[in-house]
C-alpha cells in the first residue's frame, strides 16, 4: 500500500501513461474535494493513488491511451466541473438533459428507443440503438435513471455508520460493494484485517459469487427462452440463497459486512449442513451444466455471439467473467491479501472466444472454484474477529474487491472520522462500455440475451 | 433436454407444493422506480419451482396495457417519477397498485433529497404493501394472493 503521489496538473497524463507502461492497469479516476483529481491505479496486490490538484479543473485527457477512462471522465465533469483536453464532445454522463442522440442521419438508419422501463422483471434505463435494418450499427445508453445521490449523500457521516450507503448501492453485489467499502475505510485509518476477518469476508464473497452465476445462467437460459435451463438454474439459485439465510440471517447477506470488524459467528451444526448442501449444490450444478451445454437448441444461439475481442475488452477496462471470457487475466482475488484465498486458481474459460457462449462457460466454470473455497472456509467456520491497527492513518484508501460483475473499487477520502469523498465504481460501470461496443453489428432481437450475458447491474452504476 | 426436465420433475416432486385452487386471475406489471434490484431478484424468484406463482394465474406481463396491477420497486426517484406516472395512466381500470419492499414503502429510504420525487402514496393510490428489505419470495406471493 502506498500514500497518494501528487501529480502536476501539466503531467497527468504523461504520469499515469508512464505508470502503465510500467505495468499498471486503470481502476479508477474521480474528482474529489479542494478542486482535486484522483487515480487508481493497481499492479497485482499494489495499489498507487494519484492525485492533481487546481490548475483551474483542467487537465488533458487519458482516453486516447486509455478509452477505459471514457466514463470517469464525463462523470468528473459533470460532478466536480473538470474539464480534458482532447475529451471532445465530453458529454454528460449522468445528466438527462443532453441533446440529440449521437447520430439520426443515413439513408435507412432508424433509432429504436427502449425503456426507462422494460418489458420483464428488468432495472430501469434506456437504449437508443441506432440500426440499419434489424442490424444494430450503434447502441447509446441513457442509465442513471435509478440515480439516488448516494455518494453525495454519504458526505458528512461516520465511517463506519456511512457503509449503508455502498450497501444501498446494489443487492446484488452488496457484499463486494462493502467489503471494498471496509477495506477503503481501513486503509484510510491504518488497520489490518486479521486472518480471521479475512476469513469471514471471503466467505460472504463467494456466497455472493454463488447465487449470481446460477442466476446468471438461468437467465441466459431465460434470453434464449430455454424455460427448462431457467427453472433448473433458478431453483438452484434458490437454495443458495436459502443457504444464505441459514448461514447469515439474510438470503442477500445484507448486514454482515462491517467496518474494522466482523460479527459473523458460524457454528459448527450449521457448517457441517452447509458443507453436506454445499455438495449436493455441486453434484446438481455439474449435472444441469452437463446438460445445458448438451443443449443444441440453446448453444446455437451462444455460439459467435457479440465477441468482446480481447484488444477491445483491455482498451475498455473491461473485467470480471466478461473480461476473462475474452481471454484477459484479470482477477482480483488471485492478489488480494486483505482476503483469505490463499492457492486461489482462477478457473479458465476453455477457449476465450469473447462470445455468448464464452461468457456464460466462464461463470460455469467459475463455480468450481467457488465451491472449492466455500468447503475450505466452511472447514473451520468464522468467528468474530477485530480489525487491529498496523500503521499510521492517511487521508485517503481505497478497497478492490473482485464482485461477480468483476472488480468493484471503492475510494474514502476521510476528514477525520467522517467521510469527505466516497466513489464506488462497481464491475458493472467498468463493463457497460465493452457491452455498447460488442453489440455493433448483431442483430436488434439478439440484444436482450447479449445483455444477459453480461448481467450488468443498473443500481450500483447509477448509485 | 428430456433430463433437464426429468431433474425438474423430480424437484417438483421434493419440493412438494399444495396444488394451487385457482379462483380467477391477475397480470401483473413491474416498473423499477429506483431500487436496488433486490425486489428484482425476489419478484423474479417466485416464479421459481419453489413457490411457482403462475400456478395461482399470477402472470407478470409485458404491458402495462395488459396489467391489473401495478408492482413498485424502490424510493420513486426524481428522473422515474414521470414514466412510472405512464405506466399507471397506460393501464385499464379497474387497477391496483402494490408498493413492493421497504422503499416503495418510504420506510429507511438512503439518497439525496433533489433525487427522490415523493414516496409513492403521494404519487399514486397504494393498495397493497409488501414490506421487507427485500421481502421473500413467499411474502410477495401471499401478499399478492390477497389480490385474488
Amino acid at each position: 500500500m502506498s500514500g497518494e503521489r501528487q501529480v502536476a496538473a501539466a503531467d497527468w497524463p504523461a504520469a499515469i501513461a508512464a505508470a502503465v507502461a510500467d505495468g499498471w492497469r486503470f481502476a479508477d479516476l474521480h474528482d474529489a474535494p479542494g478542486d482535486r483529481l484522483r487515480a487508481l491505479l493497481l499492479r497485482g496486490a499494489e495499489q498507487r493513488l494519484l492525485c492533481c490538484a487546481g490548475a483551474g479543473r483542467r487537465v488533458g485527457s487519458l482516453i486516447e491511451r486509455l478509452p477505459a477512462a471514457i466514463w470517469d471522465e464525463r462523470e468528473a465533469h459533470e460532478r466536480g466541473g473538470w474539464r480534458f483536453a482532447g475529451h471532445e464532445p465530453l458529454r454528460p454522463l449522468l445528466g438527462h438533459d443532453a441533446p440529440a442522440w449521437a447520430r439520426d442521419e443515413g439513408v435507412d438508419l432508424h433509432q429504436v428507443a427502449v425503456g426507462p422501463i422494460h418489458a420483464g422483471v428488468i432495472e430501469s434505463g434506456h437504449f437508443r440503438f441506432h440500426c440499419v435494418g434489424e442490424r444494430i450499427l450503434e447502441l447509446e445508453l441513457r442509465l442513471f435513471y435509478k440515480h439516488r445521490g448516494l455518494e453525495r449523500e454519504a458526505v458528512g457521516r461516520p465511517l463506519a455508520s456511512a457503509i449503508v450507503y455502498a450497501q444501498r448501492a446494489c443487492g446484488a453485489d452488496a457484499v463486494a460493494n462493502q467489503v471494498a467499502y471496509a477495506q477503503a475505510c481501513e486503509a484510510a485509518l491504518g488497520l489490518a484485517p486479521p486472518p480471521a476477518l479475512r476469513r469471514a469476508r471471503t466467505l460472504l464473497l463467494e456466497l455472493e459469487r454463488l447465487y449470481n452465476h446460477l442466476n446468471d445462467i438461468s437467465a441466459v437460459c431465460a434470453g434464449v427462452g430455454f424455460a427448462p435451463g431457467t427453472m433448473l438454474f433458478a431453483a438452484l439459485k434458490e437454495r443458495a440463497q436459502r443457504l444464505c439465510a441459514e448461514l447469515t440471517g439474510h438470503r442477500f447477506l445484507f448486514g454482515t459486512v462491517a467496518v474494522g470488524a466482523s460479527r459473523l459467528a458460524i457454528g459448527a451444526a450449521a457448517a457441517r449442513a452447509a458443507l453436506a448442501e454445499l455438495g449436493e449444490l455441486r453434484r446438481a450444478i455439474d449435472a444441469g451444466w452437463h446438460e445445458l451445454r448438451a443443449a443444441g437448441s440453446l448453444q446455437d444461439r451462444l455460439v459467435g455471439l457479440a465477441v468482446l475481442t480481447r484488444a477491445d475488452a483491455l482498451a475498455l477496462g473491461a473485467v470480471g467473467p466478461a473480461a476473462r471470457a475474452s481471454g484477459v487475466d484479470e482477477d482480483v482475488r488471485g492478489a488480494s491479501p486483505l482476503l483469505d484465498y490463499a492457492g486461489f486458481v482462477a478457473a479458465s474459460p476453455g477457449e476465450p472466444s469473447g462470445d455468448v457462449a464464452a461468457r456464460v462457460r466462464m461463470r460455469a466454470a467459475e463455480l468450481g472454484p467457488c465451491l472449492d473455497v466455500l468447503e475450505r472456509l466452511l472447514d473451520a467456520p468464522p468467528a468474530p474477529a477485530q480489525a487491529e491497527r498496523e500503521r499510521e492513518p492517511a487521508a485517503v484508501g481505497a478497497g478492490v474487491v473482485e464482485s461477480p460483475r468483476g472488480r468493484s473499487v471503492c475510494v474514502v477520502e476521510r476528514a477525520g472520522e467522517r467521510l469527505a469523498r466516497l466513489r464506488l465504481r462497481s464491475g458493472s460501470y467498468a463493463n457497460w462500455p465493452a457491452l455498447t461496443r460488442c453489440v455493433r453489428g448483431i442483430l436488434l432481437p439478439d440484444f436482450p440475451l447479449v445483455n444477459k450475458s453480461f448481467e450488468l447491474c443498473y443500481a450500483c452504476v447509477d448509485r | 433436454m428430456f433430463v433437464l426436465l426429468r431433474q425438474l420433475q423430480r424437484l417438483r416432486g421434493q419440493i412438494g407444493l399444495p396444488p394451487a385452487t385457482l379462483r380467477g386471475s391477475l397480470t401483473l406489471r413491474h416498473v423499477d422506480a429506483g431500487s436496488r434490484n433486490a425486489c428484482e431478484h425476489e419478484l423474479t424468484a417466485t416464479a421459481n419451482p419453489f413457490y411457482d406463482l403462475q400456478r395461482y394465474g399470477l402472470s407478470l406481463v409485458a404491458s402495462p396495457r395488459h396489467a391489473d396491477v401495478l408492482l413498485v420497486t424502490g424510493p420513486v426517484t426524481t428522473r422515474m417519477a414521470g414514466p412510472l406516472r405512464t405506466a399507471y395512466e397506460a393501464m385499464p381500470e379497474p387497477r391496483r397498485v402494490a408498493a413492493l419492499g421497504d422503499c416503495a414503502l418510504g420506510c429507511g429510504v438512503l439518497g439525496a433529497a433533489s433525487e427522490l420525487a415523493a414516496p409513492l402514496d403521494h404519487l399514486l393510490p397504494v393498495d397493497v404493501r409488501i414490506g421487507g428489505c427485500p421481502p421473500t419470495p413467499a411474502q410477495i406471493a401471499e401478499a399478492l394472493l390477497t389480490l385474488l
